[in-house]
């Protein structure tokens, strides 16, 4: 069948990581959006996640949806990952890379693995919680904690390396590459890991350096 | 002209079954004005005065023209200058007393022949998939006869220039043939000549590549940073669209 064969070339495999990979950042803008609203205030955070919350069905299929997209970037990463080491184990005995700045890019499984760990961590602590405690209230214990809240951070920092290379890839896997947008990705891939860096890891340091004190 | 005297680590194999392994020769006297093969001439003039079996490296041209010569240089493919092969790379490049690593081309689809000499043949076999323009268009046209913007006309130019080397293999970390594929489909795609049969010659080209042993492509850039004629990674990015559309429209 023409979309097996597609979606099982080397070409189409990408495609899968990159297209799974833009839904993921669609994902992160929603979450995102959600989460800041801890910086106003824990009544309109509380109020945000019961109004969430009010609509079960609506949580229960973007959640399934979520979590096929997670798996098919996950599971495709790892495969490409594992492929691309089969050629590459041992080739020279002397190997350098010529290109600066390839922390990002030799990392992605690497960085992709720390978010994993990060989502298990974040889903049971919260998703699952106890649902006699209020979550502005979990949050806030949680949060405030110097461990967990390092965790978080470094997870977030992740995340960040991991969109640096990400984003440009990804669009250059669309076949999206011509002079006269290249400066403005180049920016973006800068400024898209630090949007999200900032507001996610801003909570935890919020709550870690007592600012959110009177939340 | 000034001399230099050398340290070469030569990776040595006497054919493609054989094990083989890293050599150390002391060469003097390298005038810093040779080209590398050149340098590689007057170690084999040695061996071969001395008995030995003399290194095995393909060449043609010597004009970085033919794409033939090859070898990676202390972890680079084709050594440290930029935009040039092998054979116009010259011993002023280097200085008294280095130690140079000389390690074959390598990917799962070139297999070792002996010492330096590997078999690309994999790459000819992806232009035969589909890399060409099987429609007859008689005699050469006029001048002007057929209008291509004078950027496509470029473009389609800057992409005809790969010499089919396989550094870009040789250097990419996961073995991947993405930069000389998508130039031999750039070259096409983006003239009129090329169009009839675009949507075929992308997918088999794209299968013939993944059949080969190539590796999947991660963006990684070395290739385009390797290449020695300045294939831009943004003929990639016009592969990876003309192959999805492709596979959507005839897949
Ligand atoms: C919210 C979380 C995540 C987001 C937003 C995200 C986003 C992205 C994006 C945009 C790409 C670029 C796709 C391309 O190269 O075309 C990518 C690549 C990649 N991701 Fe993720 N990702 C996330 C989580 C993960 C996780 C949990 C893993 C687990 C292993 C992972 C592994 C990878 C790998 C290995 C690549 C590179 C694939 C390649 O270069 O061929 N990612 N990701
Ligand atoms: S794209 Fe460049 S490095 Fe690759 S085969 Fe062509 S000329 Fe050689
Ligand atoms: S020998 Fe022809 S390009 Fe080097």
């Amino acid at each position: 069948m023409w979309f097996v064969r597609f979606l099982s070339s080397s070409i189409g495999k990408k495609l899968i990581m990159a297209t799974t990979g833009l839904l993921l950042l669609l994902f992160l803008c929603t979450h995102v959006a959600g989460n800041a609203t801890i910086y106003m205030s824990s009544e309109v955070f509380q109020g945000y996640a019961d109004e969430l919350h009010s609509h079960p069905l609506i949580v229960i299929v973007f959640s399934t949806i979520f979590l096929l997209i997670f798996l098919a970037h996950i599971g495709m990463g790892l495969f490409l990952f594992y492929q691309n080491w089969q050629v590459s184990k041992s080739r020279y005995s002397v190997t350098t890379r010529v290109v600066k700045n390839t922390f990002s890019s030799e990392t992605m499984p690497y960085t992709g693995l720390i978010i994993l760990t990060f989502l298990i961590v974040h889903i049971f602590s919260f998703t699952f919680s106890s649902s006699e405690v209020p979550i502005s209230v979990t949050v806030k214990e949680l949060l405030s904690g110097f461990f967990y809240g390092l965790f978080y951070i470094v997870s977030f920092i992740a995340l960040a390396f991991h969109l640096n290379h990400g984003f440009w890839s990804m669009l250059q896997t669309f076949g999206l590459n011509h002079p006269r947008y290249n400066d403005a990705i180049s920016k973006l891939t800068l400024i898209l890991p630090l949007f999200f860096l900032i507001l996610f890891a801003g909570i935890p340091l919020y709550f870690m350096t007592g600012l959110g004190a009177s939340y | 002209m000034s001399s230099i005297n050398l340290t070469l680590k030569i990776w040595r194999q006497h054919n493609s079954d054989a094990l083989g392994n890293l050599e150390t020769y002391d060469l003097d006297n390298v005038h810093t004005d040779m080209s590398f093969l050149e340098m590689l001439d007057i170690l084999n003039e040695k061996l071969t005065k001395e008995g030995k079996e003399p290194v095995a490296f393909d060449h043609d041209c010597r004009e970085g023209i033919c794409g033939m010569c090859g070898a990676v240089i202390d972890g680079v493919a084709h050594g440290p200058e930029k935009e040039v092969t092998l054979c116009q790379l010259h011993m002023r490049n280097f200085s008294k007393g280095d130690t140079i690593v000389i390690e074959p081309f390598r990917s799962r689809a070139f297999p070792v022949k002996k010492d330096l000499l590997v078999d690309r043949s994999a790459l000819d076999r992806i232009i035969q998939s589909g890399g060409y323009v099987s429609v007859n268009t008689g005699g050469t046209p006029d001048g002007n006869s057929l209008p291509i913007p004078s950027s496509n006309a470029e473009l389609a130019m800057d992409a005809a220039a790969c010499i089919g080397c396989g550094a870009c293999v040789a250097s990419c970390p996961n073995g991947a043939a993405m930069l000389f594929t998508s130039a031999k489909i750039s070259q096409l795609a983006l003239l009129p000549q090329g169009h009839a049969e675009r949507q075929q010659r992308a997918l088999s080209m794209v299968a013939q590549m993944d059949e080969e042993g190539f590796g999947n492509c991660t963006n990684a850039k070395e290739c385009e940073a390797v290449c020695p004629k300045g294939i831009s990674i943004r003929n990639i990015a016009r592969l990876n669209k003309e192959y999805l559309f492709a596979a959507l429209t005839e897949g």
